[in-house]
């Protein structure tokens, strides 16, 4: 896909997608809204300390090549502009995985394997032989697939950030006020290795005692489907509910607020996650994954596969990516 | 992923238009006879086992970069005086050929149905007829919706087989235009060509503005004792008609075109979407890079006004399914303080 010319007027460059050419054969294609993008944009490029003044602040930003239209199932708005009704912002929620070891329920990653949260399979001995000295020994470091009373993936929403402390009057004022809430959020998978997604309701709690020590009530529950055009193959969505996230800042609690959560200061909701794998799958770990390998050296064989599991607020649209392994134990 | 913020259209907000658009289309007479090898050697020219038509490509017809420009072809009708000539080489498919283009292009008349004849002038009362053509049909890749009316200009050899640019004519649609000139048939409207050279204008064939069809009269080549090869003393156009195949016709049509020229029409309908992003609307975005730490890196603090900048607008349907995307060739800055109306053009 090539550049834009931006040498000169400008210029909008319109095509119909591979959905749009379908509706329209089917004779049902009608446009009712549209949104904005700019999935091209890094704001990083905005440079509020330019010494030539504030109108060269966005100079590489607006100089920012832009790339043709897409017309398959990449062409759609990854990142959305939004439409927040104060313009006093200064701050807006992000998600984060909480991956602090002492929350009970909440898995985290291995050292060995940074980044990827473990899904064992309910084939048999998977469990048995991932609790095994050697493997990934604790059930800190997994969840194990439809299950709704074991351990989940844990992810904070609010202000990641020190400059404004977790209290409950910061929460107000910063995320409530501002309707900056997510009550529900959507889950991306990959329809080929799950079933679906179990996340906790909205019973679910998730707060700190008097000594600041974390408490994590899930109640799981199968997630509802959703329709919507994800512009990725393969993927369903779901929506989930995100309680309230109640860990708060006080200076009195002997056990840090930022000790147990994975936001900095106030928060606003709360996630859990676990994942109905495909008790089918065979050939797609060869497919797409890996198949009998040695992965932690411990002489078991597991086959594994790697995929991406996406979750976005429904109201701030704020994103993250979860990146999780599949995996299996095969045999010695 | 899912977008969050919808901004709906409102049946305002969308008007349809209609543009014409045209191309100039030289075809030059070495592509057509001599670029790509000597007659009869010629690579670009595709001949088939019927023998009904000849094909004219732009580069050797067995290259997949080959386009197909134009296929030739030449008849007459069966009360031509030619249809009655003994020896004639294939005359059923000559008579087959000028009576298929004519019932498409003219239709039938009278209580017999009988094919109508092509005519050398706009009446359509089978006076003037041109019993006998020379039919140069140009692929659609060329004249796409319709050859426009006015445009057309046909350099023709009238040397011998020989040397056949020695003299030349040049036929012409110049009387035809949008309003008048023309007649309306079957197959669309058609004007006259004019040989140019000639004080009395006189008509040497027609053209089909929307079947991208010129039908040339045998008289531009009376004149030539050997318009084809054909055996040592050569044909004249009628001796060739009779006694050539149609392709060997063809070739003697197709090594006396000098030049051809035309403007093609293409019709674009279009639906012009106006997106409005009102004032306070999309100032924030999601993107990742918005934000560092949690604050919105394009501000110092909360006072300063959120900016964004728009590069893409999705149009969906109300399943939230994006069925058009329009790219910005440069970022668009959005901001409280303005209003932005994006005009999406769809061309159908």
């Amino acid at each position: 896909m090539a550049f834009l010319d931006n040498s000169g007027d400008i210029i909008l460059d319109a095509v119909l997608t591979d959905v749009g050419r379908k509706r329209m054969a089917q004779g049902n294609f009608r446009i009712t809204k549209f949104a904005l993008g700019d999935d091209e944009v890094n704001y990083g490029l905005y440079n509020k300390a330019s010494a030539s003044g504030s109108a060269y602040y966005d100079l590489e930003i607006l100089q920012t090549p832009v790339l043709e239209a897409f017309s398959q199932t990449n062409a759609g708005i990854n990142y959305g502009l939004l439409s927040l009704t104060a313009p006093d912002l200064l701050y807006m929620p992000v998600f984060e995985i909480n991956t602090k070891l002492m929350v009970t329920n909440a898995i985290a990653p291995k050292s060995t394997f940074p980044n990827i949260f473990f899904v064992a399979s309910t084939a048999a001995n998977t469990v048995t032989k991932l609790l095994a000295t050697g493997s990934l020994a604790s059930t800190k470091y997994f969840t194990v697939s439809n299950q709704y009373d074991g351990s989940a993936i844990l992810i904070e929403g609010g202000l990641n950030t020190a400059a404004v402390t977790g209290g409950p009057s910061e929460r107000t004022s910063y995320l409530v006020s501002n309707n900056l809430i997510d009550n529900t959020a959507y889950v991306y998978y990959d329809n080929r290795f799950f079933n679906g997604i179990i996340a906790a309701d909205s019973t679910s709690t998730y707060n700190n005692d008097n000594n600041g020590i974390p408490n994590l009530q899930l109640h799981m529950k199968r997630a509802a489907p959703i329709s919507t055009d994800l512009q990725i193959d393969n993927y369903s969505a779901v929506r989930i509910s995100c309680p309230n996230n109640g860990i708060v800042y006080n200076q009195d609690y002997s056990t840090p607020d930022t000790t147990v959560s994975a936001i900095a200061g106030p928060r606003s909701v709360f996630a859990a996650l676990n994942f109905d794998v495909k008790t089918s799958l065979t050939v797609e770990f060869s497919r797409y994954g890996t198949v009998s390998n040695d992965l932690f050296g411990d002489g078991n064989s597991y086959s594994f596969i790697d995929t991406m599991i996406y979750l976005q607020g429904a109201t701030t649209g704020m994103q993250i990516q979860i990146p999780v392994r599949i995996i299996k134990y095969v045999g010695t | 992923m899912a977008v969050i913020n919808y901004q709906p259209l409102a049946a305002s907000d969308a008007t349809t238009t209609k543009t014409l658009l045209y191309e100039s289309i030289p075809l030059t007479g070495t592509i057509v006879s001599g670029t790509y090898g000597t007659f009869p050697d010629d690579t670009n020219i595709k001949n088939y086992t019927h023998g009904m038509f000849q094909s004219v490509y732009d580069y050797p017809y067995l290259s997949s970069s080959a386009n197909h420009i134009f296929d030739l072809t030449v008849g007459y009708k069966s009360n031509s005086p030619l249809s009655v000539s003994a020896g004639s080489t294939m005359q059923a498919k000559k008579i087959n050929m000028y009576n298929q283009l004519s019932q498409v292009l003219l239709g039938y008349t009278g209580s017999a149905n009988t094919v109508r004849d092509f005519e050398l002038d706009l009446n359509l009362d089978q006076t003037g007829s041109m019993k006998e053509g020379l039919f140069i049909n140009f692929s659609r890749l060329l004249y796409k919706d319709e050859i426009k009316k006015g445009t057309v200009s046909i350099t023709l050899g009238t040397g011998s087989w020989a040397t056949p640019f020695s003299g030349v004519k040049t036929l012409t649609d110049a009387s035809a235009s949008v309003v008048q000139g023309t007649t309306n048939t079957l197959g669309g409207d058609y004007g006259l060509l004019y040989d140019s050279t000639l004080k009395d204008d006189s008509v040497k064939g027609v053209v089909f503005y929307q079947a991208g069809i010129v039908v040339l009269s045998t008289s531009s080549f009376d004149s030539i004792s050997t318009f084809n090869s054909g055996a040592a003393y050569g044909y004249t156009v009628g001796q060739s008609l009779i006694s050539a195949s149609i392709s060997g016709s063809c070739d003697a049509l197709r090594r006396r075109i000098q030049n051809i020229q035309f403007n093609n029409t293409v019709e674009i309908n279009s639906t012009i979407y106006f997106c409005r992003a009102a004032h306070n609307k999309y100032n924030y975005s999601t993107n990742p890079t918005y934000l560092s730490a949690s604050q919105i890196v394009v501000k110092n603090a909360a006072s300063d006004i959120p900016v964004s900048y728009i590069t893409t607008v999705g149009l969906y349907n109300t399943n939230n399914e994006l069925l058009a995307s329009a790219k910005l060739s440069e970022p668009l800055k959005k901001t409280p303080e303005n209003e932005i109306v994006l005009r999406v053009r769809l061309d159908y």
